[in-house]
């Protein structure tokens, strides 16, 4: 489904990059169709976070540029894991559930319980689950299935061996007998269910990987420890680590975890980040959030996805996402 | 048995003074402003920045390989002369939104030219982290007013000043003029919500909310606009000085001089003018609001949350644990009842704090706020709890829970270790128990009591766990406890920051971990220092109970 998603996105984006001077950053851009955001009048209350610790910082940039327009409003932010979103949407206790994967079908039952109908999903960025191995590491790839034979107990992805050693991958040299040590994310971390998903084909984590309280301290981790390979957002990249490019069989080529290949879908791990909303449809949705929302689509909101290390969202798919709030 | 206990004290001593020595060294250096070096690579490739972190590394061969000719064998003549080993600098490059990087390493044997140019300026700014570049032109309305170094640095100096002046003014009219607008037209419109749900929406009072709701809603167009013109005013003064700067990589870039917090050409200071740089980083520590995910600017709000926290905990804990001790040790008759009870009370002190987060979050905050919420803010939670999410007053409340057990064990052995022979010559003379406890058992029992409290205040604040699910979040800059000018003046409901949280997720959770790790350091010093300071004033206060109750004994 994400994939047709990201697909459908190609034709959107290639159209939109033929269009003249778009804001320029690194090498990625911010569509410039998408709306610059001018503030209105009317805007207070509190808004009120609960969810995603990849988007963590991200919420709160976009809180601080909120900030910037209506400084009247109050600001919280709690990021602890995509799995925390839910029963706070449920409870009433956030009015933004940020979810850096889907919800699932449990969660969203439990929801419609409540409130009788379904929670709104806006995906607000791009994200690509880069595989990170410490920054000598000269390994060239790897495919999938190798991904799931070094992280997974189960190898439903097909491959051959259990992986335990470099020398597996194919190094040589002082990595052949090195051991792979595995760092991870903890079980409430939408990155870690999104991982388990598609890089381990459902398949089960290894007892050894070292669960960590958040992306960055996966990040640190690899960084600190030369045979180590672990798994996080794009956005916390840094000059420590290398992301490994990776190939979704065999028979493919590997694919760098840059921006280009995020959008043409080529990469194999790259995923939307959602935030979700309690929206009875069809209803207005209130001044605070129905602003919120818009910032988080205008020019400055994905100024600040870039701000983040992570990817924009083409202008089409923010007219979308406002659509279904009955945002225009 | 002397060399035992002894030994024992010194090796805790020394565990101590290790860890807060780390903690000094670390913290306490991050401010001080280092060198801008210049790196010119033999790719061509340029980086320009602070210097962060040096080490020592081994090759991988495929490294070599990949280069040729002179640079391959200038690369194994430095490998050979180091044993094995070359050494690479991390350099803090910063330029984020045209590089897309905050770091970069850099490999000795790469390096064709390091240098230091007398012109590279540090610049922190309020976007996008640092931006190291030499200064080209000042602009001023467009033109260009200046373009030696020297000559831009000079009329940067003279307008940075009035510039960020204006800014603050800026910053002053949004959060204190527009938000007192905004208070004021949030109130009518939940009056309005609240007649609705009181009265029905078709209902006469309901009608009058409405029309009273159009007028203020007049009332604060006007002022809106007011302020609105006031903020552009000031906004277009500041857009017309404008700083130009070129990269390492030749790249320009236009700054407002508003939007800089602090610039300096490190290369050229003395010792006097870094310490002044240093102190001036620490004072926006201090006193500054979070920026960028809170890996920059100051730490204000967490500083005020946790003393607010802290100290409204020690409030509720203290005559409560007081109050639960001298019944036990003085009304209750000694049984199994109250043996049980002691027993249950020290084996609370061993709960994991986390479970007490738990039970604050499903009873405070779920149970009892959620309550409040329905019976007192029922138009004002429709867009949101109230009461019935984690805040500041249920975050002391659940760790007055945690450090309870603390306070009744101290004051109880305090009570127990006035003699009984006080309270039997109390007796003698006629008083009732009530005026024996108050009058000889408390004032003498008061430096116990005290330590208890001591005790508690550093145990809760430095709790990190509970607070997670109770109310500590990652920004929060609104006060707590801030004294406004709109009514109730203090929100014991809101969420907050503290340092400890902010600890956690600098190390944890930030995206330019690189730039967080030595954050990490100087808030931990800042939050022992916040500890000691509160333990101090805590001390202090008991010196001077003493002395009073003693003088009024006799």
């Amino acid at each position: 489904m994400l994939r047709a998603k990201l697909n459908r996105m190609i034709g959107v984006l290639v159209a939109a990059s033929a269009l003249a001077a778009p804001s320029v950053f690194g090498q990625v851009k911010v569509d410039p169709a998408l709306p610059e955001y001018k503030p209105v009048k009317g805007v207070s209350g509190t808004i009120k976070s609960v969810g995603s610790d990849t988007l963590n910082n991200l919420m709160t940039l976009w809180a601080e540029g909120f900030l910037k327009m209506y400084p009247n409003v109050q600001i919280e932010i709690e990021g602890k894991g995509s799995t925390t979103a839910p029963p706070a949407l449920i409870q009433g206790t956030s009015n933004f559930g940020p979810m850096s994967r889907e919800m699932k079908a449990q969660e969203i039952d439990e929801f419609e319980k409540k409130y009788g109908y379904k929670p709104t999903a806006l995906p607000t960025s791009i994200d690509m689950l880069a595989v990170y191995v410490h920054k000598d590491n000269p390994i060239p790839g790897m495919t999938l299935q190798q991904v799931d034979a070094v992280f997974s107990k189960t190898r439903r992805g097909g491959y051959a061996e259990d992986v335990t050693r470099w020398g597996q991958l194919g190094m040589t040299g002082a990595w052949a007998n090195q051991p792979i040590s595995l760092y991870g994310r903890n079980s409430a971390s939408g990155t870690y269910g999104y991982f388990k998903e598609n890089a381990l084909f459902k398949g089960d984590y290894k007892d050894a990987v070292k669960e960590q309280p958040g992306s960055s301290s996966v990040v640190q981790g690899v960084a600190s420890d030369r045979y180590a390979i672990g798994y996080s957002g794009i956005g916390y990249k840094t000059a420590d680590v290398r992301a490994v490019p990776l190939a979704a069989d065999s028979g493919s080529e590997f694919v760098e975890a840059a921006p280009e290949n995020a959008y043409t879908g080529a990469y194999p791990l790259a995923r939307f980040l959602y935030v979700y909303v309690n929206h009875k449809p069809g209803t207005a949705i209130d001044p605070l959030r129905r602003e919120f929302v818009r910032y988080i689509f205008s020019k400055q909101g994905q100024l600040d996805v870039l701000k983040d290390g992570y990817y924009p969202v083409p202008a089409a798919i923010a007219a979308e996402t406002l659509e279904k709030l009955g945002i225009r | 048995m002397v060399w035992l206990t002894g030994g024992a004290l010194a090796v805790a001593l020394l565990m101590i003074t290790g860890l807060l020595l780390l903690v000094l060294v670390q913290g306490a250096g991050t401010f001080w402003p280092r060198p801008v070096e210049r790196f010119t690579l033999h790719s061509g490739a340029v980086h320009m920045g602070e210097v962060t972190r040096v080490e020592s590394f081994e090759p991988d061969e495929s490294l070599f390989s990949q280069l040729e000719g002179p640079a391959r064998a200038r690369a194994e003549a430095m490998l050979a002369e180091g044993g094995g080993l070359i050494e690479r600098r991390l350099v803090r490059i910063g330029n984020y939104e045209l590089t897309g990087e905050h770091f970069a390493w850099v490999s000795d044997y790469e390096v064709a030219q390091r240098e230091e140019p007398a012109w590279a300026l540090i610049i922190e700014r309020l976007e996008w982290g640092r931006f190291y570049g030499e200064p080209k032109a000042f602009l001023i309305d467009g033109e260009v007013a200046a373009d030696s170094p020297e000559a831009v640095w000079a009329l940067f100096n003279e307008h940075h000043r009035p510039s960020r002046q204006r800014w603050r003014e800026r910053r002053h009219l949004e959060v204190h003029e527009i938000g007192r607008v905004n208070a004021r037209q949030e109130a009518a419109r939940i009056a309005l919500r609240q007649a609705e749900i009181d009265h029905g929406v078709e209902s006469p009072q309901a009608a009058a909310a409405a029309a009273r709701f159009e007028v203020v809603q007049h009332e604060v167009e006007g002022e809106f606009s007011r302020i609105r013109d006031a903020i552009r005013a000031l906004n277009e003064e500041n857009a017309r000085f404008k700083i130009v700067l070129s990269t390492a990589q030749g790249q320009e870039k236009h700054l407002e001089a508003a939007e800089i917090v602090r610039a300096f050409p490190a290369n050229q200071l003395d010792v006097t003018s870094k310490a002044g740089v240093y102190a001036s980083r620490w004072k926006e520590f201090l006193t500054a609001d979070p920026r960028e995910a809170n890996s920059e600017g100051g730490v204000f709000p967490a500083i005020f949350g946790t003393v607010l926290m802290t100290i409204i905990m020690s409030l509720l804990v203290v005559p409560f644990g007081v109050l639960a001790a001298l019944y036990l040790r003085e009304y209750a008759k000694g049984g199994v009842v109250v043996s049980a009870v002691r027993i249950a009370v020290n084996n609370l002190a061993g709960v994991p704090s986390i479970v007490f987060g738990v039970f604050g979050l499903g009873f405070f905050c779920y149970l009892m706020g959620g309550t409040i919420d329905q019976v007192f803010f029922q138009a004002k939670s429709a867009s949101g709890p109230t009461f019935g999410t984690g805040g500041l007053f249920w975050a002391s409340l659940t760790l007055a829970l945690l450090t309870l057990p603390v306070v009744i064990v101290a004051t109880e052995e305090a009570l127990a270790a006035v003699p009984n022979s006080m309270r039997e010559g109390s007796y003698a003379c006629g008083a009732s128990k009530w005026q024996t406890i108050k009058r000889i058992v408390l004032p003498r029992a008061m430096p116990g009591i005290m330590t208890g409290m001591i005790l508690a205040m550093a145990r809760g604040a430095g709790e990190v766990a509970p607070l997670m699910l109770v109310g500590a979040v990652k920004l929060a800059p609104e006060l707590p406890g801030e004294i406004n000018s709109i009514a109730p003046f203090f929100h014991i409901e809101r969420s907050f920051m503290h340092l400890g949280f902010h600890i956690y997720d600098l190390g944890f959770q930030s995206q330019n971990s690189e730039a967080a790790k030595p954050m990490v350091f100087t808030t931990t010093l800042l939050l022992i220092a916040i500890i000691a300071i509160l333990n101090l004033a805590a001390i202090w206060l008991r010196m001077r109970l003493r002395r009073k109750f003693v003088a009024n004994q006799f």
